[in-house]
């Protein structure tokens, strides 16, 4: 260990701010917290952001202009970003107002005939890979804080990331649970990413994929088998909107993205 | 060995009197299904279970368990103590019987692995006969019989067990706990019966004797495209295999960033990490190569060095495969007995 620390601010786009509340909700953050200097955490300081930091930790889906400026300067200004939580990686629940084509109605609903003064920015909700590069990922809704520990940990000493890649079926079998589609619900367990140890499955709820798509992931035969199954593409499609709505629009910014900010790669000094 | 004749309604006092001394683990009802799970009560064991999801064999290959912990500040490493507590696994079908024996060979054969042996040598198995399920081909692959590898097995001959005792613990636990008396010649009538229903039950075996020839002569048959299209990449078929044994070994770092836990778990070929290595380059880069390699592990590589192929025919991976795949099926794909399509 070096004599200084990481530096790591945590940011809030949008959000529930769910994940940054199970921050704080298992006693190991201590132990975390003792490992890099907080230099910025608005949910719970009023400190100002500083000039030079790290580590960006940042939460929530990127829904307006003014967030796509701020996430380009904490690319530049950060050497390692790691999205926290289903909105930051995937979209999230924000998302799925792109995928019913929703945006303009909601906005409408929630602001009246103000909404262009006061949400004029706004963008249809992504994840951060849709603007900038991200170097580690804290999947789920809400996290897991023993994960965010452990990503968190690779992260400030700038260790290769290397989640699992197959969909969470395998690991379900482990847990020894009786197969959703057997008993006739719908389960996202065929694509999702896995490494939760089916802990929803387990706790007698269908996978919603919260993690988002497997990195393996054959969404064609799972479609087929749902067909199959009696859950055609377009009820699979929706269950997979949920918090996936923006896997597609991802891919189609990935190449944009690469082309344009990439951001720093130094190591951090730990 | 010799034989006694257990009366089915004496089970749960079996059981309850070796939780004593013993962990028990033994197949109970979870969900639809059944498991192999710690009891202490007797009544809750399903001796005449169908299969269970994840094989007994966990018990020895752990899913996931610590090897070491270690700590990065001042390079201290603490071995974790072994787990050799004393154990029984009770219940355990022929097909499982006959995986433990092949995982036994890679375990506890050119290089011993301390974890497993220290499991192995501290658990008891009691096996039980079975009814063959629709999906269950054991007798493909020669694993109906049950030779070795148990302490005392169960046949099923009506109101009773019939025991066969291969082990003077297995005996002395069976004869100091519960109420047995000496099998008679009807007792061995019945027992002949048993086997002459559990073969009728399974069929007449298929050739399996050219599987090896067949799987080196038929490396780049369009099948294994086909299966590839098909395979979700979930690792459900290796996870609930009774032979399938690769892992992984990773390092995970307490919160504290400075201890945490050398850890090894599960890993399955299926998944695209497995092959792949420093640099990023991918030895099997697509679905098919992965599954072919599944297979080939299974038909081809294990007999090569053990003289036997490694599937049981238990059928678990084929209940576990939403897309069905199946390695019976696949085997009489490239026999040429059914279309690619179906296998």
């Amino acid at each position: 260990m070096h004599a200084t620390k990481p530096r790591v601010a945590i940011f809030s786009l949008s959000s529930d701010f769910g994940c940054q509340v199970q921050l704080s909700n298992f006693p190991e953050i201590l132990d975390t917290l003792s490992t890099f200097d907080l230099v910025y955490w608005q949910l719970v300081t009023s400190a100002e952001l500083p000039d030079t930091y790290d580590v960006a930790v940042i939460e929530g889906a990127v829904t307006t202009d003014e967030q796509v400026v701020l996430l380009k300067t904490i690319r530049e200004t950060a050497s390692c970003v790691v999205a926290l939580g289903a909105c930051a990686a995937t979209g999230g629940v924000p998302a799925l107002v792109r995928e019913r084509g929703l945006l303009e109605e909601h906005a409408q609903t929630v602001y009246g005939p103000d909404a262009d003064k006061v949400a004029k920015d706004r963008r249809e909700p992504a994840p951060l890979s849709a603007y900038i590069e991200v170097d580690f990922v804290i999947p789920g809704c809400p996290i897991e804080p023993l994960e965010f520990s452990r990503v968190l940990q690779r992260a400030l000493r700038r260790l290769v990331d290397n989640p699992q890649r197959q969909s969470l079926c395998g690991e379900c079998k482990i847990s020894e649970n009786t197969c959703f589609w057997l008993m006739g619900t719908p389960c996202l367990g065929l694509v999702a990413r896995s490494g939760c140890e089916a802990m929803c499955v387990s706790s007698g709820r269908p996978c919603a994929a919260c993690r988002g798509l497997a990195r393996d992931a054959n969404l064609d035969a799972a479609r087929d088998y749902a067909a199959a199954m009696g859950c055609d593409a377009v009820a699979f499609g929706e269950l997979l909107a949920i918090y996936n709505a923006a896997q597609e629009y991802a891919r189609e910014h990935a190449a944009e993205s690469a082309a344009g900010t990439t951001g720093k790669r130094e190591a951090v000094d730990v | 060995m010799f034989f006694r004749v257990l009366k089915k309604d004496q089970i749960p006092t079996f059981i309850e009197g070796l939780a004593v001394d013993y962990e028990v683990i033994a197949p109970i009802a979870k969900g639809l299904a059944y498991v192999f799970a710690p009891v202490t009560c007797g009544a809750r064991v399903v001796l005449d279970y169908p299969t269970t999801i994840v094989p007994p064999t966990a018990y020895f290959l752990k899913p996931k368990e610590a090897l070491l912990r270690y700590n990065s500040a001042d390079g201290e490493v603490v071995e974790t103590v072994k787990d050799d507590r004393k154990r029984i696994l009770f219940g355990v079908h022929p097909c499982d019987l006959n995986a433990i024996l092949m995982t036994d060979k890679v375990f506890l054969g050119d290089y011993e692995d301390p974890y497993y042996k220290a499991r192995r040598e501290s658990t008891l198995i009691v096996g039980v006969s079975c009814t063959p399920r629709q999906s269950c081909v054991c007798h493909m692959f020669g694993a109906n019989e049950v030779l070795q590898g148990y302490d005392l097995y169960l046949t099923d001959i009506g109101d009773a067990y019939f025991v066969q005792c291969s082990s003077v613990e297995g005996a002395q636990l069976l004869d100091t706990l519960v109420e047995t008396r000496e099998a008679t010649a009807e007792d061995t009538r019945a027992l002949q019966k048993h086997v002459a229903r559990f073969r009728q039950t399974l069929g007449e075996a298929p050739d399996t004797t050219q599987i090896p020839l067949l799987f080196d002569a038929r490396y780049d048959e369009e099948l294994w495209e086909e299966i590839g299209s098909r395979c979700l990449s979930c690792g459900a078929c290796s996870a609930v295999c009774p032979t399938c044994y690769c892992f992984d070994i990773v390092d995970e770092l307490d919160a504290n960033g400075v201890t945490g836990s050398r850890v090894r778990c599960w890993d399955s070929c299926l998944n695209s990490q497995f092959a792949e290595v420093a640099g990023g380059h991918d030895f099997r880069p697509t679905r098919a190569s992965r599954v072919r390699h599944r297979f080939y592990h299974k038909f081809w590589a294990y007999p090569a060095r053990y003289g036997k192929t490694m599937c049981v025919g238990c059928g678990r991976c084929y209940t576990a495969c939403k897309v069905g795949i199946n390695p019976s099926r696949v085997v009489a794909a490239l026999q040429g007995d059914v279309g690619e399509g179906e296998a």
